[in-house]
Formats: structure tokens, sequence, C-alpha cells
């Protein structure tokens, strides 16, 4: 095992080597609407300093905020009472199935047509996309839950509702908090691609507006502000977690060795 | 499970279905939506079937599988390889690793201006939105499926006297499929939803386009058709590839 110090640094190392071969390519292929990193690192201050984008940003934030917050809380309970229960599985199972494959972003032009271009289109847009994969997640948890604990807790006399917060909910949570972890890199996807389509304000606006007039440093600029976003996201969120499940760490760090 | 409960919960899945286009029936029968903004189901899957027989429509249909294909290939053969690669060596792993970590969670959608400008507006540029959005949850479950192989299974391998070339194809890759197989699944999802965006976003043709062009002109009609084709495209893909996965992981205990 290498020292940690390095072990810390590798995403920081990967961050600084993807930048390295974007500027060589974009040196290399010398194409006016490819600007180089540098270019567009120093676009970044001017986005962020201007105050329209920062709203636009903020609010597509606090609409990924909301959707992703509601989708959790309806998805979750959902999920593990599919995972227990046979008949709310076989209830609800085809629908999801029938639901998954459509790109919930792609809903956005009808719910548009019922609920105007404002925030509840797009909010109602994140939380579809974010639900899916939180509901799956959750039902797989409660369902590989041990039976043999959920009889003990039985006949030490915990009624059914206490078992499902005391037994199933922490024995599905490492499972659940994954499904967390995909939905909240939907959530973000969506967030974007309804603001493409739907043109009106946020972070997915302003990427195309920009590749439309051809300003081509603002839209890598744009990039790199919203894979930020995603990264640091992500990176918070799998602190948050691995401090809850800290029990069932997966031990899959050691690479194999036969060679 | 028997055939009688299996009967029972396709029944009860049907309702929740049923339930959904009868009251999507009743909002248009009762007069709360008006036609324009909310077609009668009858409508939408006469629509569907007499388009189905549209030679226009079936090309848009091919362009969008071709795209979907080409994608979800590229990323199962990028994300099976160096899965299984950085699982296997730890000087790989170590360049994978942060790459991976810092590329995963971020949006690929926001890469798709760059893959237009880079590679023009036509088909390698969605091709390659699929592949880069499809290929991380490959990669992951090939690397996390191939890294939990069980040491002792290699070492018998080693012991019976296995090159470590074979030791590849004849143990890790067969005992990591389970992992491999419920990536691609999660992948070919993902390739749905993605080529249709990016037809969506910019495109001539394809399903994501006719979707945008149908809700330009307020045809909403035309707007639902390709939703449901997709999702039917999914099932139909979905079900082949749970078929394949039964081929492939027959002798293993509750594939």
């Amino acid at each position: 095992m290498k020292p940690t110090g390095i072990r810390r640094a590798a995403p920081l190392l990967a961050c600084l080597g993807l930048l390295v071969v974007w500027q060589v390519a974009s040196l290399a292929l010398r194409n006016d609407s490819f600007p180089t990193a540098l270019e567009a690192i120093r676009a970044v201050p001017a986005i962020l300093g201007d105050k329209e984008s920062l709203i636009n940003i903020l609010a597509s934030l606090r609409r990924m905020a909301i959707g992703f917050v509601l989708a959790v809380g309806i998805s979750v309970p959902l999920g593990l009472m599919m995972g227990r229960s046979r008949a709310v599985a076989a209830f609800f199972n085809p629908l999801l199935m029938v639901i998954y494959p459509v790109p919930k972003a792609a809903l956005m032009p009808i719910i548009m047509l019922w609920l105007g271009v404002g925030d509840v289109s797009k909010t109602l847009v994140i939380f579809l996309g974010v639900s899916l994969p939180v509901i799956y997640h959750s039902f797989e948890g409660a369902k590989a839950v041990e039976e043999k604990m959920i009889w003990s807790g039985a006949a030490m006399g915990l009624s059914a509702v206490q078992r499902m917060f005391r037994i199933i909910l922490p024995a599905a949570l490492p499972e659940i908090l994954t499904g967390c972890r995909t939905g909240l890199v939907l959530a973000l996807i969506t967030m974007v691609t309804s603001e493409m389509i739907a043109r009106q304000s946020g972070a997915g606006n302003i990427l195309f507006n920009a590749l439309d007039m051809g300003q081509y440093d603002t839209v890598f600029a744009m990039i790199i502000i919203v894979g930020a976003m995603g990264i640091c996201l992500d990176s918070a969120f799998e602190r948050v977690r691995a401090r809850l499940v800290r029990w069932s760490e997966p031990n899959f760090n050691v690479p194999l060795s036969f060679s | 499970m028997n055939s009688r409960a299996l009967t029972t919960d396709l029944l009860l899945g049907a309702i929740p279905i049923a339930l959904l286009i009868a009251v999507w029936q009743a909002i248009n029968s009762l007069g709360y939506a008006p036609a324009t903004l909310l077609p009668p189901p009858g409508a939408v899957f006469s629509r569907l079937f007499s388009q189905l027989y549209d030679p226009t429509f079936q090309f848009q249909i091919a362009t969008t599988l071709f795209r979907l294909f080409a994608g979800f290939a590229i990323a199962v053969a990028l994300g099976i390889s160096l899965g299984i690669a950085a699982a296997t060596n730890p000087a790989i792993d170590a360049v994978v690793r942060p790459v991976v970590r810092v590329l995963a969670p971020l949006p690929k959608v926001a890469l798709y201006p760059a893959f237009l400008l880079l590679l023009g507006f036509n088909h390698e540029s969605k091709i390659m939105l699929v592949a880069a959005d499809a290929l991380f949850p490959i990669l992951l479950s090939t690397y996390y499926g191939a890294s939990t192989v069980e040491q002792k299974l290699i070492w018998s391998a080693m012991a019976a006297g296995t090159p470590p070339r074979q030791i590849l194809f004849k143990v890790v890759l067969p005992a990591a499929m389970p992992s491999i197989l419920t990536g691609c699944r999660i992948g070919l999802v993902i390739s749905c939803i993605v080529v249709f965006l990016a037809e969506m976003i910019t495109s001539t043709n394809g399903l994501g386009f006719v979707l945008v062009s149908a809700a330009r002109m307020f045809q909403t009609v035309d707007m639902f058709v390709p939703l449901i084709t997709i999702s039917l495209l999914g099932l139909i893909l979905n079900g082949l590839l749970q078929a394949g996965r039964s081929y492939l992981l027959r002798g293993f205990p509750e594939a």
C-alpha cells in the first residue's frame, strides 16, 4: 500500500493530468472551436464573477436540492416496502420497468405544456430522475436483509414498524446510500439537460447559449464548472456515506495478485 | 417460483399500468384537459401503430438504434478490459482509479458541447456521448467483480499449473461475470436515455429529434409516440440482455 499522502492527492493529480492532456490536445489540434485548458480556466472567474450567471447557477442548485430531497424522501420507504413485501414489489415492478428507459429530461417538453417553463417542471423532472435508482437500490438492499435478524426481532417483540426502522433500514443503509450517490449524479445530469431543453435559466442554459453564440471559452469554462460541481458533490457525499456506514466498508481496495 | 405465483405477480403488476391508462383516459373523457394538451390514449397508441409501419419513422428508429449500439459496444469493450486490467495490475490500478474517481461523477451531458465542437454534429458526437456515459457503470462493476474474485480460486488454478494469461480468461472473467452483466444492464438503460437526449439537443434525425420537432409544431400526439417507442425499445433490449445473462450464467447459483 502506498503512503496515504499520495493516495489522498491521487484524484487531484488525475485532474491535473487530464487538464494537461487537454492542453496538449488542443495545442496539437489547433482548432478554433477547441480552446486550450488555460484559456478555459481563465474564463471561469468571469462567469463566477458575473452576478446574473451566479444567480442562474444557484437557482439550478436549489432546484436540484429540492428535487433530490423529495425523491429520496419518497423513494426510500417505497423501495424498502417493495423489498419486504412480495405483493408490493409485484405491484410496482412492471410500472418502474416501463418508466426506467424513458429519459426523464425528455418528458420536459410535455411537462412544460402542463406546468409551464418554471421551477415546478424542472424540479419534477429532477425528482423523477433521482427516484428510480434510489427505489431500485433500496429495494435490493431491503431484499437482502437476513431473515434471521428479522425473525429474532419479531421474537423479541418488535412490531412491524419497529422492525422496519431498527433492523431493515440500518441493514439496507449501505445499499440505499449507493443508490443516493447514483441519484445525486443523476440529479446533476437531469438538471443540466432539463435546462438545455427549456432554455430559460440555469447552468445548462448558459452552457448551450454560449455554444450557439460561438463563445467557445465560455462553453469549456462552464464544462469545468459543472464538472467541478459533480466531483465536489460526489466526494462530499462519499465522505458522509463513509461515516454513516463505516461498519460495512467493502474490502475491494486490494488488487488481485497472480502475475 | 411456481407458475401460479407468477401469474398473480403479473396480474398485480398490470394493475398500476392499467390504472395509469384509465386515469389518462378519464381525464380526457371527463374533459379536465383539452386534447391538445393531453391526447387520449387511444389516439396515441393508434398513431404509434401507424407510425411503426411508416418507413421514415422506421429509419428514425434505426438511426437511434445504430447510435445506441455503437456507443454501448465501445463502452462494453473499454469498460470490461480496463476494469479487468485495473483489478489485476497494481500499476494500471494506480492510474485508472484516480482518473475514474474524477471522471465518473462528472455529468457527461456537460461534455456534449465539447464533443459537438470536436466531432461534428453527426453520428460521432452522439456515439461518443453514449459511450462516455455507459462506460463508467460497466467499468466500475467489472472492477468490483474482478477484485472480489476469491483468491483461493486463483491460487488453485496456479497450483494446477495454469499460466497467468489463461487464469484471466478461465477464472477471473467468469467469476466476475455476474457483476459485469449487472453493469452492462445499467449501462444499457443509460445508453437508451442518453442517445435520446443527445438527439433532442442537436440532431436532424433519430427518435429524440421526432419528439423535439413534434414539440415545436405542437403536435402533442406525436410527442408521446417517440417516448413510448424508446420505453418499448428499452424493455426489449433489457429482455434480450436478461436472456443473454441467463445463458452466460448457466450453472451459477441463483443467477
